[in-house]
């Protein structure tokens, strides 16, 4: 039996119908056909599905869809401006040679995102603490931390203006 | 042809996309009216099917169709033969595939699976290859594929290697060491899981999105897959979507694939199948293991006199790629340093645990990690440098190996020092020992040119120009993550002579893109590129020709409009035809090189092919294709003779360790990785590729491990199969490229893929030796072996 | 799962009142570990009761006796960011850092890891050894009992079905009480493969009081008696350091599992201990 679910989704409000034990990674990749997230392990070990609920990033693969019912939800797909313009992290990552296959990417980008909000100016041991949580099989991480300092930089510079 | 573009440091055309969370993988892919199909797996390792009942998950609303061996046609799987879409009779391994389910939803469809009972008869099973090698040792297969009956467990796969005079060899060492290593079973761990959408047409065209890396064969396998189903004479169209990681297991195709087929076919929809994490670790074909004896003799001036390799692999319960990992392990096995006698014989054999398939460096490593430890020891017991003694032994260029291999460029030297000097190893080398700290490497040769293991090891590229100066790019080979189609876009905005943003590499699709043998042998860059600048030839004389009578027109609308605006009209008279030969066009723009500096002399490239296509009559369009072959061979295998790839690449690997005596815990202080690269087509991709096959190295020799019981997968998932996560990439890696220009290679370079990983677990041992004196032979190598060792080596030493 | 419900009550006698009505639901914290059991449909409970809105379960505060009361729906994100208890119960604070990821200790809670009863649970050995007790609530009766009580074996703890951990309390340690936490692991987010929380207070180079704890060498968290009981009245040097270590090796029960052996959990145990006692012993001298 279906039931209502609302929430705030990159700034947007929605309302859908779903199943109780649904995860909001269905939710999010289903009704909402925000496919960017991905599933890469279900189960809390990979980071792939990491997304933001009032401001925390966590998984989505195992955050219970109605838990969000009332939250702000931000995805990849919330990163970008209206505009298009990329992100700072969205930008420093492509600048970088830190996306490879890229299936690591999104949930790599909203961790990142969410450290530097937290923490404008991560030492690297900080860094390493945010993203342990985020695998990725192809980069090697190293141009990932690259990014992360390339993005602090740039966030601090807009905001100093 | 100036290389503008490439070697500098570029935006990939597919990062945007990426960042963004919009491109499009298998999993995000949906068809109009598409199932879900879900696969029952035996989950024994040996038994006789009894029955299958399928009727309760066949009532289950919302199954569309359940299918099994018994109520399909035979789909024969794998080149030998030798597996089965889905299994009759009887079960060889765990993952064995003994039905499926197509419905409505993911959910329904895994449910209906539980519902499926199967009767199984167990039979006794053989889980190494010494079990299934011993008298009276139980048959994985009773008949062979043309239905002869077998008499043993041997897997049919030979690969040998004899040269030189081992005896005398043996004699003439002064130093002879021998040891058995041994590499596990490890996985591939994309971080996008396998999956497929297949879909067949009314008339019988099969269209698959397949995570694959090899869509020509694909579609060859995929049309006899067809004709065992009574579809004769129809097509295979397979497309290949953004792939989340390859690394080997898009190399073959799957039974997945051929039950998505059938699945198809069965409900008259669109079938899609998509691995769990579990089901990946669990029922995809792993990394093979591999047990290597090794000897290997130095003479008193430190020169390698003679090696010799035993290797003996678990095949599994089916053979896949796994089961052809010697033909490239004769590579390191017969060339990687200068050995006059190399003797090399590999055993495969049939068991009931998980059959394997490719990964990244297929082969190499495993024997690369049995000769580079075992060249350590042979310094050792001669009291040299292993430096020392890898310079001493270095390959060099001009030379022919045992194998046949021509060595051409080779810039393994400039490698082997850059690993010495860069890491501080006189400095460090057997002088850190009461601070548990120590230095290691090890050096690599891998395929640089491609690597022939087929009757075709070419590539096709087509460019398709448009009426705006766009280029479209036709490529039959996959982009993974390694960076293939920034290489192209680079490669072509240079050969051909247009702006990067102007290129536009089109998905791989078998129907419209010119046949590739696939994307592996780190061949992806070399070939491609190859292919596209002999493309880009063929482009740019058409155009010249076709411009020839057009140029001078275009150039004169443009003076006469100079003249309107009343601004100086440069002096030059252009010539009423062109010589062809006179022309150039580089950044998009077309011009004479003996015209001025001046706008008015270069026409933009969009506005002359317009001119060429709307001509009336003779309007023509610009579209060329190349194929391109490497120079090379295909093997004798038996003999192991043959020179494989068009050129070679050379590297080595240095680490600094630190270990903890009382944990067994390994810290990586440092790493220092040079490479023979050719020459860096883009700096960004060139190091992602680098650090990413550094960190799967790292796994390999320190956390990876597929761990099975009685052929049961006992760890299928992240919590137990550990990849490096950032924390442990925690320490300085100084990268070294050596730019050897090599002539075969696109704008001189080599491929560079897989070469990454090949040394790096053997320069750690090798590293750990010097830090506390003990010899690990066992990947990986964990805090409970380096306890064991150390206890050892007290009980040893009292 | 068609009649599937999930509950989320806004506070304790609205959850108790679900659960009487739907006996067989199970109360959920973070949902996580419980949710993907019901999904993989090795449970199938009618319904689940998420706690995770019963505003009085979550928060870390101190009462007036200098006790620490940790609500059960607390976070584990939210200890490592709490600006007091680091100093506090620094061994508590060392594991939660430890626990997983940024992502799992945003969702996982104190009362979740607690029960769960795992043997590796990473806040359980620090609990043991600041002596933390639970507050357990049912329909009609609350209790409280020592955490050692508290795990009875793997996954198996003195929660009734109907019952709530609402809170763990800890006493204010005594003044010059040192401790931390370890963990020996594969890569850095991982299950411990071994872990130890080590309790010690120094007085005139002698130890006067010792709390050891570990975790994934027994069935379930626990306490090692023995060493404690060495350790207490012998000199704060390395030689009590080396011997605590050797009789942790012997005390503790592990097993082989897909992660370590027995014989290496009983190694890293030694190890662990005699660290810990050698660094803190050392610092509080």
């Amino acid at each position: 039996m279906r039931v209502p679910c609302a929430f705030v989704v990159n700034g947007m409000p929605v309302e859908v119908e779903i199943e109780p034990g649904a995860r909001l990674l269905d939710v999010l990749r289903g009704p909402l056909a925000l496919v960017g997230t991905k599933e890469g392990c279900g189960n809390g070990e990979c980071g792939a599905c990491t997304v933001l609920v009032d401001t925390r990033p966590v998984n989505a693969c195992l955050f219970p869809a109605l838990e969000a019912d009332g939250a702000d939800v931000v995805t990849i797909e919330g990163l970008a401006a209206a505009n298009g313009t990329l992100s700072p992290v969205q930008q420093a990552f492509v600048d970088r040679g830190s996306i490879q296959c890229g299936f690591c990417s999104p949930g790599m980008i909203v961790s990142v995102t969410a450290l530097l909000r937290k923490s404008p100016d991560p030492t690297d041991s900080e860094i390493r603490d945010a993203l342990v949580g985020n695998l990725c099989r192809c980069t090697g991480y190293v141009q990932i931390v690259e990014a992360v300092h390339q993005a602090a930089a740039q966030m601090q510079k807009s905001d100093s203006r | 042809m100036s290389a503008r573009h490439v070697g500098t440091d570029t935006v990939r055309p597919d990062a945007f996309e990426k960042a963004v969370g919009r491109a499009t993988y298998i999993h995000d892919l949906t068809r109009p009216g598409m199932l879900y199909g879900k696969i029952k797996f035996a989950d024994h390792a040996h038994a006789r099917i009894l029955s299958i009942d399928t009727t309760r998950a066949a009532k289950l609303p919302g199954v569309r169709a359940v299918i099994t061996a018994y109520d399909t046609p035979e789909i024969r799987v794998g080149f030998l033969r030798d597996n089965f879409a889905l299994k009759r009779d009887k079960v060889r391994q765990h993952r064995d595939e003994v039905a499926a389910v197509a419905a409505i939803d993911p959910d329904i469809a895994a449910e209906a699976i539980d519902l499926i009972h199967v009767e199984y008869e167990l039979l006794p099973a053989v889980f190494s290859p010494a079990a299934a090698l011993a008298d009276g040792a139980v048959l994985v297969h009773d008949v062979d594929p043309s239905g002869r009956p077998r008499t043993n467990n041997r897997v049919p796969v030979p690969t040998r290697h004899e040269s030189g005079d081992l005896l005398a060899a043996e004699r003439a060492s002064k130093w002879v060491v021998e040891g058995t290593f041994s590499t596990p079973i490890i996985q591939q761990a994309c971080m996008g899981t396998a999956g497929c959408i297949a879909e067949i047409d009314p008339s019988g065209n099969l269209t698959m999105w397949a995570k694959t890396q090899i869509p020509f064969l694909a579609q060859k396998d995929f049309i006899r897959a067809l004709e065992q189903m009574g579809l004769r004479d129809r097509n295979a169209r397979v497309i290949v979507p953004a792939l989340g990681g390859g690394f080997g297991t898009g190399l073959d195709t799957h039974c997945y694939e051929y039950i998505a087929i059938l699945l198809a076919h069965r409900t008259g929809r669109p079938v899609k199948i998509l691995y769990t994490r579990e089901e990946e670790f669990a029922y995809l074909s792993p990394r093979q293991s591999a047990t290597t004896h090794i000897t290997q003799g130095l003479d008193g001036e430190g020169k390698l006199t003679f090696r010799r390799l035993e290797v003996t692999q678990d095949n599994g319960a089916y053979t896949s790629w796994g089961a052809t990992y010697p033909t490239v392990m004769l590579l390191p096995a017969t060339s990687l340093y200068r050995v006059p006698a190399v003797k090399f014989d590999s055993t495969l054999v049939y068991t009931n645990n998980t059959y394997c398939q490719a990964m990244r460096g297929y082969g190499n490593p495993e024997v690369a990690w049995a000769i580079e430890s075992n060249l350590d020891e042979l310094a050792a017991a001669a009291g040299m440098d292993p430096y020392e003694v890898r310079v001493r032994n270095k390959n060099v260029a001009g030379e022919s190996t045992p194998m046949g291999l021509h060595i051409t460029t080779c810039g393994f030297g400039d490698c082997l020092d850059a690993a010495a000097t860069k890491l501080g190893w006189n400095e460090k080398r057997g002088k850190q020992r009461n601070r548990r700290r120590g230095v290691g490497m090890a050096g690599l040769m891998h395929v640089g040119g491609s690597g022939r293991i087929y009757k075709a090891d070419g590539g096709g590229v087509i460019l398709k120009l448009d009426d705006f100066g766009n280029v479209n790019v036709s490529y039959g080979g996959v982009e993974m993550g390694q960076g293939l189609h920034s290489a192209l876009q680079l490669t072509v905005s240079d050969a051909l002579g247009v702006r990067p943003d102007k290129v536009f590499i089109n998905p791989t699709d078998t129907g419209t893109c010119p046949w590739d043998v696939g994307t592996h042998a780190s061949r992806g860059a070399f070939i491609g590129c190859n292919a596209a600048i002999r493309a880009s030839a063929k482009v740019r004389s058409k155009l010249f020709a076709l411009a020839a009578g057009l140029y001078p027109g275009e150039v004169q609308r443009n003076l006469e409009k100079l003249r309107k605006e009343k601004s100086d009209v440069p002096a030059f008279v252009v010539p009423s035809v062109c010589d062809p030969a006179a022309f150039d066009l580089r950044e998009s723009e077309m011009f004479l090189r003996d015209a001025p500096e001046h706008a008015a002399f270069r026409i933009e490239l969009g506005r002359m092919l317009r001119a060429i296509h709307f001509r009336g009559t003779e309007g023509t369009l610009l579209v060329e294709e190349a194929y391109y072959e490497p120079k090379s061979e295909l093997p004798d295998w038996s003999k192991g003779v043959g020179n494989m790839s068009a050129t070679y690449a050379f590297g080595a690997q240095s680490v600094e360790v630190e270990v903890d005596v009382g944990t067994g815990e390994v810290t990586i202080l440092g790493v220092v990785s040079a490479h023979d690269v050719g020459k860096i087509l883009n700096p960004q991709t060139l190091k992602g590729q680098i650090y990413g096959a550094l960190a799967q190295g790292i796994g390999f020799a320190l956390y990876e491990e597929v761990k099975t019981v009685a052929g049961r997968v006992v760890n299928p998932s992240f919590t137990d199969y550990k990849i490096p996560t950032i924390a442990e990439m925690n320490f300085p890696i100084h990268l070294e490229f050596v730019e050897t220009h090599d002539p075969e290679g696109p704008f001189g370079a080599k491929g560079i893929g897989e070469p990454g990983m090949v040394p790096t677990a053997p320069a750690i041992a090798n590293a750990i030796w010097d830090a506390i004196g003990v010899r690990i032979r066992e990947l990986p190598i964990t805090r409970e072996k380096i306890i064991a060792a150390l206890a050892e080596k007290q009980k040893r030493e009292s | 799962m068609s009649n599937f419900q999930y509950h989320r009550p806004t506070s304790l006698s609205e959850a108790f009142r679900i659960h009487g009505d739907v006996p067989d639901a199970r109360f959920v914290a973070g949902g996580t570990d419980v949710l993907s059991h019901v999904r993989d449909r090795s449970l199938r409970p009618p319904a689940l009761i998420s706690l995770r809105r019963v505003r009085e379960l979550d928060g870390i505060r101190v009462t007036a006796d200098g006790a620490t009361n940790i609500g059960g729906l607390t976070r584990v994100a939210d200890l490592t960011s709490h600006a007091a208890l680091a100093a506090r119960l620094p061994a508590l604070v060392q594991a939660a850092r430890r626990l997983g990821s940024v992502q799992i200790r945003n969702v996982a809670t104190v009362g979740g890891n607690l029960c769960n009863a795992s043997p590796c649970a990473d806040l359980a050995p620090p609990l043991l050894v600041y002596d933390a007790r639970v507050r357990i609530e049912g329909p009609r009766a609350a209790r409280e009992l020592p955490l050692e009580e508290f795990f009875v074996g793997n996954r198996m703890t003195r929660l009734d079905p109907t019952e709530v951990l609402v809170a763990v309390v800890i006493d204010a340690p005594h003044a010059g009480t040192v401790s931390r936490f370890d963990k020996i692991v594969r890569v850095r987010m991982d299950i411990a493969l071994t872990s130890s929380a080590v309790l010690l207070r120094v007085e005139s180079g002698r130890i006067a009081h010792a709390g050891i704890a570990m975790g994934s060498v027994g069935p379930r968290p626990m306490r090692l008696r023995g060493v404690e009981s060495f350790l207490v009245g012998r000199a704060a040097d390395e030689t009590t350091a080396r011997e605590a270590g050797v009789i942790a090796s012997a005390e503790v029960t592990p097993i082989d599992d897909v992660r370590a052996t027995a014989a290496y959990r009983r190694h890293a145990a030694a190890v662990l201990v005699e660290r810990a006692v050698r660094d803190l012993a050392g610092g509080a001298a």
